[in-house]
């Protein structure tokens, strides 16, 4: 049974293979006698042989291939090597160059800068204060600079500093610390920098701690890209910071914003000490401390200075205890004391104190603190 | 027994004429005809079929005269060669599809 049913389903399939080799054929068949009809339809009306031609022609327009000359015979830079004279300059222009020269010379075209030029050959005649204004209008309308209005510019250099394609050669050169280039070229105001004499220290806080603000040694500008700009390193960053908001201000980028500077006399090297110590120690949970009160002394510490916190004596070591328990005076200044009177380690570790008060939910105080208590 | 293995194995009986028409019937109404049809069309002109066949053609024309030649010169010069001209890929495929149709629809 089993046997004839096999056989029978391969008679099937033969029986489908035919069929299906009879509808293919049937369809070939189909499409031939499409294409005789057509074409016989074409032979009657006379347009079969339309796309012939006869052999003169066929050889009058045959595919050229000679050197020097295209596949129809031409020459193609027939034009390049002759010169048209200016009429206006009266110099000798390549053929191929003679419409873009005719553009900037005429001062008529798109790209030809007659503003500019005539606002400068205006700016040789009138006052200061009036092209002043007139470079405002034309700078403000080629890019967005922050002290451009006040900052005095300095005037020409021979070319046109203002033209396009200057800009884009000089643009990203600002906040350069080499001095290969003309400081003359960086006097235009296509920079993008900030001023940082017309801000005031709140701005520059604010822009110092999302900025670069790398000030340029050219333009005396900021540098606006990013904290991880790549023109500038870290140590430029943070010179800057020192520079304009005092040294005890010069919290790194990656960490918060400062708090009131209360320009504290913490000499800087043991900052960045404890800055970096902080740094290594920062994954470390506050639960491992020792001293799990300075933990509750660093949260206190984010409140205005002048509270009251009678744990914030806890920090210092535990030699100077006795000395601990005074007023409340500003708590640097406790710590102050207490620090001079305490150990070698104390300093760092009031630096320490210091530091975390600025850093606040980043870094965790105890477990370096507990560093020091093991020294101690 | 005997009369199984007749059935099996005869080729043109009533019963198989009738599958056939059936299943052309279903072709048709399905419209997969057609679109085998365009199918083929458009691989006979891709594959440069259709202008090796208008050359015969040329031949045959020229060779019995512009005037006179007709559908049927045309059609027994041309046929033969172009069935055979059909490209294997186009073959393989289109078989294919008829196949598939088939399977599909044959019971």
């Amino acid at each position: 049974m089993k046997m004839e049913d096999m056989s029978l389903s391969g008679l099937e399939n033969t029986k489908l293979e035919a069929l299906a080799h009879d509808v293919y054929s049937d369809l070939v068949e189909d499409a031939c006698l499409g294409l005789c009809f057509e074409v016989h339809r074409a032979v009657k009306q006379g347009y079969f042989f339309l796309d012939e031609t006869d052999q003169e022609s066929m050889k009058d327009f045959e595919i050229v291939d000679q050197p020097g000359v295209d596949i129809f015979g031409q020459v193609y830079n027939q034009w390049k090597n002759k010169e048209c004279v200016c009429p206006n300059c009266s110099r000798s222009i390549a053929a191929s160059r003679f419409a873009p020269h005719l553009e900037k010379c005429l001062g008529m075209g798109r790209n030809s800068s007659r503003i500019a030029n005539r606002r400068i050959a205006s700016s040789n005649n009138t006052s200061k204060s009036e092209s002043d204004q007139e470079d405002n209008d034309d700078i403000n309308d080629n890019d967005w600079s922050y002290g451009s209005e006040k900052k005095a510019k300095k005037r020409k250099s021979e070319k046109n500093p203002n033209s396009p394609r200057r800009s884009k050669s000089l643009k990203h050169k600002n906040g350069e610390l080499s001095s290969n280039v003309n400081p003359e070229l960086y006097k235009y105001n296509y920079s993008s920098g900030i001023s940082y004499e017309t801000l005031g220290p709140e701005e520059l806080r604010s822009i110092l701690t999302t900025q670069c603000g790398v000030v340029s040694e050219h333009t005396k500008k900021m540098c606006t890209r990013s904290q991880r700009c790549p023109q500038h390193t870290d140590e430029q960053r943070r010179a800057v910071r020192v520079f304009l908001l005092g040294p005890s201000a010069s919290a790194l980028p990656d960490s918060d914003t400062m708090l009131e500077n209360d320009g504290y006399d913490a000499p800087d090297g043991q900052l960045i000490m404890s800055r970096l110590q902080w740094d290594g120690s920062s994954d470390i949970s506050p639960s491992d401390s020792a001293s799990s009160k300075a933990s509750t002394n660093n949260s206190e510490s984010k409140r205005p200075k002048k509270k009251k916190k009678p744990s914030t004596l806890t920090l210092t070591t535990t030699g100077s205890g006795g000395e601990r328990d005074k007023g409340q005076e500003r708590e640097r200044g406790d710590r102050d004391r207490v620090v001079s009177g305490g150990s070698g380690s104390s300093s760092s570790q009031n630096a320490l104190a210091l530091s975390s008060r600025k850093k606040r939910p980043k870094l965790p105080v105890p477990p370096a603190l507990s560093i020091y208590d093991d020294l101690n | 027994m005997f009369n199984r293995f007749q059935f099996l194995f005869q080729t043109n009986t009533s019963r198989e004429k009738q599958m056939r028409a059936a299943i052309n019937q279903k072709l048709i109404e399905m419209g997969e005809r057609e679109r085998l049809k365009e199918l083929l069309r458009a691989k006979l002109i891709e594959c440069g079929w259709r202008d090796q066949l208008k050359a015969l053609c040329k031949e045959v024309i020229k060779e019995k005269g512009i005037e006179n030649v007709t559908v049927e010169d045309l059609v027994a010069g041309v046929t033969p060669k172009g069935r055979a001209l059909v490209p294997d890929s186009v073959k393989k495929e289109l078989l294919q599809r008829i196949r598939a149709f088939l399977a599909q629809h044959s019971t």
